[in-house]
Formats: structure tokens, sequence, C-alpha cells
């Protein structure tokens, strides 16, 4: 019988096999794949990034499901680069992949929450009294204040309201406004660049109330006062896809693929091209491992190594073997061929000032400004002439001859001699002062026998109206000042390499450590690469270089390299200085709106060192006296007092600004102008100069003189970049601090001379302290009130970086969890508040503001060739001149939140500008008004362009930013095309029609278009980098001579020694002695460096509670110690271990590392003191952070003022907060105190 | 289930109104006979405090103790995800339970907020409730430990839950809270779960119990090994 009925005809069960019967199809259960298919189910993607303190600028994939954020992935549809260079993407890291943990994380601010005693004594007041009295009668009370002030830090938060929260900050600005005046109510914010809406939301409030906006980029020590002082520009550098057009890169003291992740691949990938990379770190850190030699100087020595690299640039691609390219460069774009009048001082010849057209008779036929023209000679001829483009022909000249032609000021064509060696009179001996003689305890010196260098110079005589003076060419002085023999004969210069004599390669061996034949070699590279590709050799720089006192030198000396080899403004070339990434590339469109320039200019603004220096105390403490940082060739009797001394000059001369300003309420100065019936400038004038009207800068210790509100937003202020944590807690909060030193007046050392010193140290200066934050940091710990903020997901803004040339938006993905607002609402709320509590207690005042001489404006042209002081009877008080410019503003108080949603009326009237130039705005905004909408409710904003939400902000900033609107570009480069008298709208015609719109960037990340703003230009040719339209398009440097300058001849910038760049070691901060030995808890101390670069682990230097990033490092405070260190008193590697020394301590582990060098820790920035930090054996208090060990230290050069690119400008000039000098004593703890108990403080229980 | 009720309004942030209410409070406290008399006694001794003392006192305390940090929080995802990327996904899940029901969130609270879970379940038929806190309960025991060794009133509320579900009763000086500072704590807690595939893969399991992604057990317990 056949199998035919048995056998399935129809169907089968075999299943079909593959891959040579390796694979069999199979038919099992496939639902559990359902489970993977619902987890990446989403119900929207919406485009955001990360700010504030992330510099990534990253665009970002945010899925959002059933209201909620899941994950995040990278955006990957960037515009693409050109076919030569490699494309942005992957961008984004570890740190913002793990960034949607922040939305829902404990560590969340989920309501608004007050200091339970504040709101315990508000709540009783407000029972009686309405809500301005009700703060009155509280901060007027010190038993009421002290009951609130002291437990900060100590917990004791109670949630609240937004209505009430509102009602006390409102009437807290409203009471200090009415009482002390407007610039008593501060607000801290860093980086507007990374959410420039959520920054102006704070800003715009101030600004229109009155109050302060604080500096962040000197304060954290990112300002390079190198920059400013050589170019006259804050920090312009190349775009990071510009690395990929080098071919010889220095990444010097930068650690690249640790700090700047998103970008480091075109840092790898030009590797691969070719170009040779040199890493320049003291330790072996990231970005050692990718250079083809690794130099590792001794921390803080830097100078040495780059005075001696420039020793050899000089010497063989200047003198020896002229670069042809070099030295045109040098003629037309440096200050090189400058001519400087040699003064004798103490018998001695000196370098001294530019001479300028004012010296002369006829002023060489220069009406305008005569005294900021420089000179020099002009080969052809023989003549002296007036090059163009020095600052003198920026300001009020009527023919438009600032610029960089090679012409002189009658317009003759002219070719600038560098050296006047083949003209000169006679060679003269010229003394430079020497530092690198100086004994340290910690760095190594190299004695040359004496502290002052003579050398001779080549000199010319002219015939001055002052009678005949000698002039050196700034070439043959930084000849000279590298000490390199030139055939002229004398003393300290070297004809060959291996002589010790500054600045040799082999002086340098014993300072740095490194080899004379590594800076022979990266020396000779370097330049020899410049010569062939005019100009493409780079040098990366960071904050490790930045953040020592004597900064400036580290810098000029590297920079000097760049311009001696053409570097700068060539593409592929160059200085690129990435800390802080600043770069706000629709600037002049936020300004407006930031700063409320719509409503009232100018706005108060405030340079955070100077502020925090003062209003800490930290000066009350100040051991670095004047003559350990004179030049040996200063006269110490020009140069009295101390550091906070300077300052006070500084201020009162309008050099800084100054917050608070006046003693007197400035509402009452032009009440009291009014009774006396005069001009409220006259009036103050008269009575600044009798002295019945008071600077506050000269008695910060006076309660009239404090601060007494502070908002602090976008920013971990107290747990990151407060240097002097301690100080900050025991005298701006007055709550339990760690430090451990005595003031100036217990240990009787000398007072300052500018300033009252009261014996009873002020503690608790601040009435109020107000954080908006979405995490429970450091800083939100230490407030009265803390507000919960829209995270990065949560919010509509805007977020540009240096890095690349693309504008980014954050978008709300989906609505602030819990309670939380995003910034713009909560302030718009304050206004709101503010305009109802004021009623009866602020009308429309008038207030009388100082602003100090500001860059970018005529105001630079202050005092050209001394300096006089008003105060000492030197010279007559001139606002503006001599002393800070006044305006009387108005404020309509009542009206703050109607001006603060409206675009007010100067736009159109005004109109808008940056950086010196100006131009109309009126088109914009009419455009801004049909697309915002207007206002049409009645009342003083009736018919205004509406700004109520936050995109309503943003398309502000992008309407009127020519970098955003390219019919603004074009009508910018048209204003420059005015002062430069060159055509330059070339550049942005092509892209007149683009408008961007706030939704334009949600679809794709968008290229910014070129404006004048900026010293780069975007195009498909270029990438970005700075200095490039001074090199093309002969744009003048915002310098005294229109160049890039060498040489600084500011009478302080003499007296402090730094004409020219000079190798200066460490300063002593002398924080160690006074506790070596005194501490004792059986361990061994050893005294080392205190380091604090940018980690790995946190998010930049601001959060470092992201717990996934905190599980790849060791999950608490860490310290880098060498293994020699640590051996030396017996740690070992995870050991807890305290850091300490007179200005407070710190608890931490230890991570015992042959990475790191002897002689040096390195603690990484901002570790919170909230994540795992147990006690400190020293203080008894919670262990401390990074800047618990730290004090500011101010330098007064940095205070110069009203003096060309000197001058100055919002996070552009004036002093930093150093902190490298910094010594600790290092031991390991016997007790690791977790300090886990409630503090025994009983309850304060109110009469019931 | 009005004992989950109950100890929902009690676990919520101290106010005026909960102040007002403890009479009523605490006598359905006396009639409730789901709970054993000593766990009935600890939670009228919370009423008692939270009778007696000074409501911003009691604000601060509650502020301390559940609005900052991990370690006592009330939001049960907190102690299973942590601030991994799956905690979205588990409120997703929790939310669309909620829907189920006919429940959408009246308060910018998270859905994972325990006394929002259990005002939930107390809505809810008494077994679907003894399963998820079933679930739930090595959280509770972790939370409440913590609280009893902070010597926290707010213990009773957890020991009432366990006490619910016939768990054994909170020991005291058994919490974990020292170790969070060690090393294995946060690398037992970070671990990635390893992903598994197939029919026979966990999270098949997982979903087949509550039909969602959703589950309170921690990570490391979840894979087989």
């Amino acid at each position: 019988m056949s199998h035919f009925l048995d056998r399935l005809s129809y169907l089968t069960q075999e299943r079909e096999s593959y891959a040579d019967g390796h694979g069999t199809l199979t038919g099992e259960d496939r639902t559990w794949e359902d489970g993977y298919r619902q987890r990446w189910q989403h119900d929207k993607i919406v485009r955001s990034t990360h700010g504030v303190n992330c510099t990534g600028s990253c665009s970002w994939k945010i899925y959002v499901k059933g209201g909620i954020v899941t994950w995040e992935t990278q955006q990957t549809d960037y515009p693409r680069t050109r076919p030569d260079l490699p494309n942005h993407e992957p961008r984004g890291c570890s740190r913002g992949a793990s960034y949607s943990w922040y939305m829902y994380s404990a560590n969340r601010v989920k309501y608004p929450m007050v200091r339970g005693r504040l709101l315990r004594a508000w709540r009783e007041a407000r029972k009686l009294m309405g809500p301005v009295e009700a703060w009155a009668s509280i901060v007027e009370s010190p038993e009421a204040t002290k009951a609130y002030k002291s437990r900060r830090g100590l917990g004791g938060f109670v949630r609240s309201n937004w209505d009430e929260v509102n009602e006390i900050v409102a009437s807290a600005n409203v009471y200090t406004i009415k009482r002390y005046g407007p610039d008593r109510v501060v607000g801290f914010s860093p980086i507007p660049a990374m959410s420039m809406v959520s920054y102006a939301a704070g800003s715009r409030y101030l600004s229109l109330i009155g109050g302060v906006c604080m500096s962040f980029y000197d304060w954290y020590c990112d300002l390079p006062p190198a920059s400013p002082q050589t170019w006259g520009e804050q920090t312009d550098v190349p775009e990071s896809a510009d690395w990929y057009n080098s071919t010889y890169i220095v990444a010097w003291g930068s650690n690249v693929p640790q700090t700047r992740a998103p970008d480091a691949h075109f840092f790898t990938e030009v590797r691969y091209k070719g170009a040779k990379i040199v890493c320049i770190t003291p330790d072996y850190a990231e970005v050692s491992k990718l250079g083809d030699l690794w130099l590792h100087p001794k921390q803080g020595t830097d100078a040495a190594l780059a005075m001696a690299m420039g020793h050899v640039i000089l010497k063989e691609f200047h003198l020896e073997r002229p670069s042809a390219y070099f030295r045109d460069y040098a003629r037309r774009y440096t200050d090189l061929p400058m001519l400087v009048k040699l003064a004798e001082r103490n018998g001695r010849v000196v370098p001294d000032r530019f001479v300028r057209a004012s010296d002369f008779s006829e002023k060489l036929g220069q009406a305008n400004n005569p005294e900021w023209k420089t000179l020099a000679f002009d080969e052809r001829s023989g003549k002296l002439v007036v090059p163009n483009g020095s600052i003198g022909f920026r300001w009020g000249q009527a023919d438009g001859k600032w610029n960089l032609e090679e012409k002189e000021a009658g317009g003759e064509e002219i070719r600038l001699r560098l050296s006047l060696l083949d003209v000169r009179d006679d060679a003269v001996a010229v003394a430079f002062p020497y530092f690198g003689g100086i004994v340290t305890e910690n760095f190594e010196h190299n004695d040359q026998g004496r502290d002052v260098l003579v050398r001779n110079v080549p000199a010319k005589k002219l015939q001055t109206q002052a009678g005949e003076i000698l002039v050196a060419s700034v070439f043959d002085l930084m000849v000279a000042n590298y000490g390199i023999d030139r055939g002229l004969g004398g003393d300290n210069v070297a004809a060959d390499y291996d002589q010790n004599a500054p600045y040799t390669p082999a002086w340098q061996e014993c300072i740095t450590g490194v080899k004379a034949a590594d800076v022979v070699t990266v020396a000779r590279q370097f330049a020899d690469n410049a010569d062939k590709t005019h100009g493409k050799s780079m040098v990366i720089i960071g904050a490790s270089m930045n953040h020592w006192y004597h900064s400036d030198m580290n810098y000029r000396g590297i920079i000097n390299m760049l311009m001696m080899c053409g570097c700068v403004g060539q593409s592929g070339g160059g200085w690129a200085h990435y800390v802080g990434q600043e770069k706000l590339r629709p600037q002049t469109g936020w300004t407006a709106l930031a700063f409320a320039l719509d409503w009232s200019r100018p706005p108060r603004q405030q340079n955070s060192t100077s502020f925090f220096y003062a209003h800490t105390d930290q000066w009350r403490y100040e051991k670095l006296d004047i003559n350990e940082i004179l030049s040996p060739l200063a006269d110490p009797k020009d140069f009295p007092g101390s550091l906070i001394d300077y300052n006070v000059r500084a201020e009162r001369m309008g050099w800084l600004p100054s917050a608070p300003q006046l003693r007197t309420n400035p509402i009452q100065v032009v009440k009291d102008a009014r009774i006396a019936g005069v001009d409220p400038k006259d009036y103050a004038v008269k009575a600044l100069k009798e002295g019945t009207l008071r600077m506050s800068c000269e008695d910060p210790d006076n309660p009239a003189n404090f601060p007494r509100n502070l908002f602090v937003w976008r920013s971990n202020l107290l747990g990151s970049s407060a240097k002097g944590h301690e100080y900050f807690l025991k005298h701006l909060l007055g709550t339990c601090h760690g430090l451990q030193g005595r003031d100036l007046g217990s240990i009787g050392g000398a007072k300052p001379q500018e300033v009252t010193w009261h014996d009873e140290v002020p503690e608790g200066k601040l009435d109020l302290l107000v954080t908006i934050d979405f995490r429970m940091s450091t800083t939100c710990l230490y407030s009265d009130i803390v507000l919960p903020t829209a995270t990065w997901y949560e919010k509509n803004d805007l977020n540009t970086s240096d890095m690349h040339p693309f504008i980014h938006p954050l978008s709300a993905a989906v609505d602030p969890a819990w309670e939380a607002r995003s910034d713009w609402e909560i302030y718009k709320g304050f206004a709101k508040k503010f305009s109802e509590v004021c009623v009866g207690h602020l009308g429309v005042e008038k207030e009388l503001v100082l602003t100090p001489l500001m860059h970018d404006s005529p105001g630079e042209l202050a005092q050209a060739t001394d300096v006089s002081e008003w105060k000492k009877g030197q010279c007559d008080l001139i606002p503006g001149k001599t002393a800070p410019a006044m305006t009387v503003i108005e404020r309509d108080y009542p009206n703050t939140y109607k001006k603060f949603t409206a675009l007010g009326p100067l736009m159109a009237k005004v109109g808008n500008g940056g950086k010196g130039i100006a131009w109309n705005t009126e088109h914009e905004v009419k455009q801004l008004g049909d697309l915002n909408r207007l206002v049409t409710e009645a009342g003083i904003t009736l018919g205004m362009p509406r700004i109520e939400s936050d995109i309503d902000a943003a398309e502000v900033i992008l309407m009127l930013a020519p970098e955003t609107n390219g019919e603004v570009a074009v009508k910018a480069w048209q204003a420059l095309s005015k002062v430069t008298g060159r055509e330059h709208a070339h550049l942005a015609h092509t892209k007149e029609d683009e408008k961007l719109r706030f939704r334009d960037l949600q679809a794709q990340p968008r290229k910014i278009i070129s404006s004048p703003t900026w010293s780069g230009i975007e195009s498909e040719k270029v990438s970005y980098n700075a200095g490039w339209t001074n090199v093309n398009e002969l744009i003048p440097w915002r310098t005294l001579t229109g160049r890039q300058q060498f040489y600084q001849d500011h009478k302080w910038m003499l007296g402090f020694g730094e004409a020219l760049c000079v190798y200066r070691p460490p300063v002593d901060l002398k924080t160690v002695h006074p506790l070596q030995g005194k501490k004792g808890n059986g361990n061994p101390e050893v005294v080392l460096n205190f380091i604090t670069p940018h980690q790995k682990w946190g998010i930049h230097s601001t959060y470092t509670d992201n717990l996934m990033m905190l599980t790849l490092s060791r999950g608490g405070p860490i310290v880098w110690l060498s293994e020699h260190d640590a051996r030396s008193v017996g740690i070992a590697d995870n050991d807890w271990i305290e850091l300490y020394n007179v200005n407070g301590a710190i608890a931490t582990r230890a991570v015992v590392s042959q990475r790191v060098k002897p002689g040096m820790c390195m603690m990484y920035h901002a570790q919170e003191k909230i994540i795992n930090t147990p006690g400190s054996e020293i203080t008894g208090t919670r262990g401390g952070i990074h800047n618990s060990v730290t004090r500011i230290v101010t330098k007064p050069t940095h205070m110069i003022g009203g003096y060309a690119q000197l001058s100055y400008g919002f996070n552009y000039y004036g002093t930093i907060g150093t902190n490298r000098d910094e010594f600790v004593l290092v031991r390991k703890m016997n007790k690791v105190d977790w300090m886990d108990e409630p503090a025994a403080v009983p309850t304060e229980r109110s009469p019931a | 289930m009005n004992t989950l009720k109950l100890l929902s309004v009690l676990l919520g942030y101290p106010s005026a109104e909960l102040v007002a209410a403890i009479p009523e409070l605490a006598r359905r406290l006396g009639e409730d006979e789901a709970l054993q008399p000593d766990t009935r006694d600890a939670l009228a001794g919370l009423l008692v405090e939270l009778e007696r003392e000074d409501l911003l006192d009691l604000q601060e305390r509650y502020v301390a103790q559940f609005d900052t940090g991990r370690a006592t929080s009330l939001h049960l995802f907190e102690h299973v995800h942590g601030d991994s990327r799956d905690r979205g996904q588990a409120m997703v899940g929790l939310m669309s339970l909620y829907h189920r029901a006919g429940f959408v969130l009246a308060t910018s609270e998270l859905p994972d907020f325990l006394p929002a879970v259990l005002e939930y379940l107390s809505t809810r038929p008494t077994q679907e409730a003894r399963d998820v806190l079933d679930d739930c309960a090595h959280i509770l025991r972790a939370v409440g430990e913590r609280l009893l060794d902070h010597r926290s009133p707010y213990a009773a509320v957890f020991s009432a839950l366990l006490d619910l579900q016939g768990e054994p009763p909170l020991i005291a000086g058994r919490s974990d809270a020292d170790d969070c500072h060690s090393l294995g704590f946060s690398d037992n807690d970070w671990q990635e779960t390893p992903v598994e595939f197939g029919p026979d893969a966990a999270m098949h399991g997982a979903q087949q119990s509550r039909g969602e992604f959703i589950r309170f057990v921690p990570r490391q317990h979840i894979s087989r090994s």
C-alpha cells in the first residue's frame, strides 16, 4: 500500500533552512519582541541641547512618550561642511547622554522653597502689614536677620508657592531700592551664549529696575587679559573645524579629548592628514597621548618655555634667515614698526610710551586725536609718518582712515621700517626688568646676579616739542628683550642657545625642566611650518595656562610666537583659547533684550572679581605686597598702597565699574540736586569733589554700601566658581565657615590707604540670596529662597558656541516637572509682582548711573600719556574723561512688567549696534511687530512688539542680530565702512535675504551670517578663524596702534614690568606656613601646589552630581597626587586625605597616580559638597569645595581703563579670579565623620 | 481599601488641612481592623506629632526627609531605576495603568510618588493592590528602615504597609544608609542589566505580570543568574 493517503500534499512540517543548513526557520512565539518594540516607541522627538555650563553646544534628539522624557540621542543632521573637511558629527558626549536623569532625579528642586525661619518671620509680619513693610520689619531687626542668615547652608527649607515667593522677592527688591538704591540689587549668571534667553530674563529684569548684572568670564578666570591687551578683543578663536586646516598644532595646557569631547574628532582627524601635534602639559593629561611630542614643564612656568621658543624664532626667522612672509606680516599687522620713546629714569634708560603725533610740532598735521596716533618710519622715504589705523583714527575722524592699508594719514603709500639697526643714530644701553631670579620656595629660579638687565638697542634721535628724544622700534626692543645678540656689544645677550642668559633655551631648562634641545626643535618646526604654509601653525590653549596670577605672561609668550610667525588671522593658524566659550554669536540682537536697551541706556554692569574681593572681605586678608609685583625699574613711591587701593583708584578714575556706586541712594542724589536747583551731574561732580558724596568702593564694610539682594541663576556660584568660598560664607552670608586665617587688623598688617578700615568685621551682608536652579546645588543649600527652574528639555531658548558656527535651539519637549517654570516665566513673575508691590513706595523715579570709560566707545580715549587722579587734585573731575560717565535715568517702576513684556521705543528711535558701530533698526522693529504681534492693552507699551513668551524673546534676538538676519548684517558692514573707508558689505550680500526664525533652528541647526561683531567670517571657503577680517579686510585691531600689540605702554604696565613679555614666577600667597605643623593629627604633612583643572566626570565646571558620571569616576570628591608625594607622607590610593591652608580645608579621597607631576596635586572643578563629602578634621564643618582653599588676589594691570584696548567692557577686561599660585598642606585623615546627624541646634519656635 | 488612602494622606506634605483633619484620621485609624495594634499605635504617634508640632517645623522636617536626596525619596522608581533612562519609560507604564482605571494625574507630582500610588491602589480591588505592594515590599522596607534609623515618625507608615502585606516588621539598625558611601553600593546600583533575547527573556516575564513595562524589582534581581 502506498503512503499516498498518509502523505500530506498541500502542507509540510519541514522548515526551510538557509546558510547551508546552519539556520532553520522556526515558528515559536515572538510576542516577547513586543517588549522591545514598545520600549523604543515614542510620541515625538524634539530638538534641544544642553546649557549653561556645558559649552559643547551639541544638537540632541529628545524622545518623549506620554508627556515624559524617556531618553536622548545625538542628532546627526548638521549642515554638511565642504568636500575637503570632515563633518561636525557626531557631537554630544557621555555627559549629555546622561542628562535626562536630571529631570526626574531625587536631587531636582521640585517646589519653590524658602528658608523656614525666614518664612516664619515673613508670614508673621505679613499678618500685620503690607509686603514692603513686612520685609522692612525683618531686615531692620538684627535678631530676625541673624536667625535665618546664621542657618544658611544648614538645611531648614519649607515649600512655598509662586505667589508667596514672588511677593517676598519683589518686596525685598522694592525695599532695597527705596532704602539703599537699585545698585544694591545684583544678579550673577554665567555664559549667556549657552541659554541666552534664560540669561536675558534675569538681566532684563535687573536692568529695568536699575540692578546690577555681574560678569562671569573674568571672575571664572577664563578671560585671558592678554587677548584684550594684544588685540582689543575679548576672546576670538577659530572654530574647531579649523583645527583640520592646520598643519602644526601645539596643545598647550589644553586637554582637548577630555574637555572638548564633541570637537576632539577634528584634532584626531587632522593627524591622519599629517599635521604634527605637540602637547605641553605638566601632568600626563589625556591629550598627551595624542601628541607626537610631549613636553612637561613645571606647572606655572610656561612663560619661560614660550620665551625661549620666541628667542629661537626671532633669531632664526627674523634675523639670521629672515622669512619674507613673517617680515611682511609683522610690518603690516603688528606694532613691531611702531616707535617707543626711550626715557631716563633713576639714571637708567628705559622703554617708555609710544611716541604720538601730538609730541611733534604742528602735531604732524593731525587735528583729530593727535595724542592717540602712533608713529613709525617709512622705509622708502625715511620719513617719520603717521600710519592709518591707530585708535586716533577710529573716533571723530571724518575721512574714514581707520584701516590697515599701507598708507600714512596724508594718503601716501608707505612701507614701515621694522628695525632701526641700519639707520640708527646710536646703540643705547636700555634697561629691562628681570624676574626670573626671584627666589621662591617652591619654584626654581635662574639667578643672573641682578634684577635689571641692560642691553644695547639701536635708537634714533627725534626732535619733539619737548626737545630731543631717543626712540626705538618695538621690533628692536623685542629682540633685546629676548636677549638675542645682534652684534651691538654689551651684556645680557646670547649668541648661542647653550648660553645661560635670559631667554635662551638653556636658560629656561632649570626653571621648567624641559630640555633645551626640545625647545629648539619645537620652535624651529613651529616657525618653519608657518613660513611654508603662511601661518598654519596653531596653539590650542586652555584654562590651566590662564589661572595663574601672571597668566598674562604665559599667554603673551605664546601669542608672541604666533604673531612672529604670522599665524593670527590665517586659516588653520593662530591662538585657540577654549575656556568659557563665551561666543554669543547673535550678540548685538541679544544685548538689546538682555540689558533692556530698548527702554533705557546704559545698563549697570559690574566686574565680579573686584566686587567679590571687596564684598566678601577677601581684601581684609591680603598678604601680597605691591612691592612683590612691582618692576625693579619702577619707583615704589609712584605705586603706594595695597591691591584694593588700586581698585578704588581705578573705580574713581572711571577705569573699572562700581557696585554699589555711591554711598547715597542714587535716587536721592537726583532729588538732592533738584532741591539744590542744579543739574544732577553737576551736583554729583561738585559733591564728589567736596567729599559730601562718596563712592561706595571707599568703604565696602559700611552697611550703607552692602550689596543687599543677590540673584543667582544658571549658576552654581558657591559650589563652583566662588574663589575664597569660606570668605563668602563668613562675610557675605554670615554663616558657619572653615576660614582659618586672621585679617590684617588682628595680625597688625599694613592697612589699605584708600579704604576705611572697620575693626568690627561685618558678617552676613546679604539680606536675601535667591537661587534659581533645577538641582539642589551647593549654592541652593546656602540660599534663602530656592526656585525650581525648567531643565534644558523643558524650555525654549537659543545656544551658540565658539567651537562651531551653528546656532541651536533649546526646545520644550515637555512641560516643566513639578512646580518648575522657565527662567523667562520666573523673572516675568518677579516683574509683575514688583509692579504691584512698588506702588506707594516707588513711582516714576530718576536716578544717577555711573558708567566706566567703555571700550569700543569714544570713552576709551581718556588719558593719553599720563595717569592723573581728580581725588588727589592732579586734574579736574570730568565725567567720562577722568571719572566715570554719569547719566540720569528714569525708572517707571510701576510699569516694570509692561516694559519687560514689550520691545521698547529706543530700538526704533536710537537704533542698535555694537563694538563701536551703530545702525538703524526701524525695519526690524516693524517686522518683529508683525511676527510677535503688537501689544493691544492700554498703557505705555500699546502698539509695541510683544515679548510675552520665551520664543518671542528668541525672535527679538534673531531679528535684531546681524548673525541671524542678513539684512542687518549688510547694514552693519556698511556702518563699519564709514569708519574704515573700505567696502565690506560683500561679506554679507549673498545672505541679505536670509532671516532665521526660531522654528528654522528647530528644523535644523543653522550657520550664522558673517558680521563685523566678530573678526572671522563663515563662508564656503574658510572656516571661522579670529583676526581673519583684520588681515583680509584690513580692519584694524581695536588697540592703540590698530595693530596686534607686542608692546604695552600704559604707565601701570611699565610700572608693573609688563611692557614686554617676560617670565615671572608664581607669586607667594603665604597661606601654608601659619598652619604648618600647627594642626597635627599625628600624620605627616606635605606642601603641594593646588591645581584645579576641568574634568571629565562632571558637567563642565559646574555640576558633579551626575551619578552616571560619578560611577565612572570614584563617586565623590577626589584629589590626584603623584606617587612620590603620596609615598612621602604615607598616603595610599583611595585614602581619605585633607587639604588645608589659611583659607580653609577640603576632605577628599586620594587618587595616587604616576601621571601627576611631583609637587602638585589636582582637584577637578566643582565637586559638589552635597556628594559624599565628610567633615573636615581641621574646620569641624563639612568638607569644603575646591575653592575652600583659595582666595582671590587681584592684579593692578587688569584695572587699567580709558586707554584704547585697555578699557572696561563687560566680561571684556578687568580683574580676574586667579587661583593656581595656591599651595596646600596635605595629610591623611584619621577619622571620617559623615556628619549624618541633624545639626544640634534647637528649632526656634515662634511665640504661640 | 481605605487604610491605603489613610496612609497616602499621612505621607503627604504636612498642611493646615491635614492638621485640621487629624481628629477624623485618628477616629478612622481606631476603627481600622486591617492593622495590628502595634502598628496602629505607631501611626497614632505620627498623628500626635502632626497635631502637636508647629506646622513649619513639620514641613521643614518633611522637606529635609523626603524632598531632597535619594535614600528616603518617596518616588518609588528612584529606588528601582535611580537616574537611569529606564525611569522615564517606567513612569509612562505606570501612567497608562492609571489611565486604564480612568484616572489622570491631578497635580504636578510624578506618577511614582508613593502617596499617589497608594491613593490609586486604594481605589483598586484588594488583590491588585496586594500584588503591587508585594512587588514594592523591598523598597518599602528599605525606606522604612532608613526612616526608623533616623527616628522619623514616618517609619510608622511603612510599618503599616508591610503589616498589611503580612510582612515581618521593620528592624532598626539594619538600614544600608552607610553603605551608600561604599564603592560596591554604587557599582551594584548602576550595573546595567544584560540584554536578553528570545521567548524566555526576563522582560517577557515582567510584562506578563503587569502587562506593561513596569517593575518594582531592583535590576540586579531581574537577571536570572
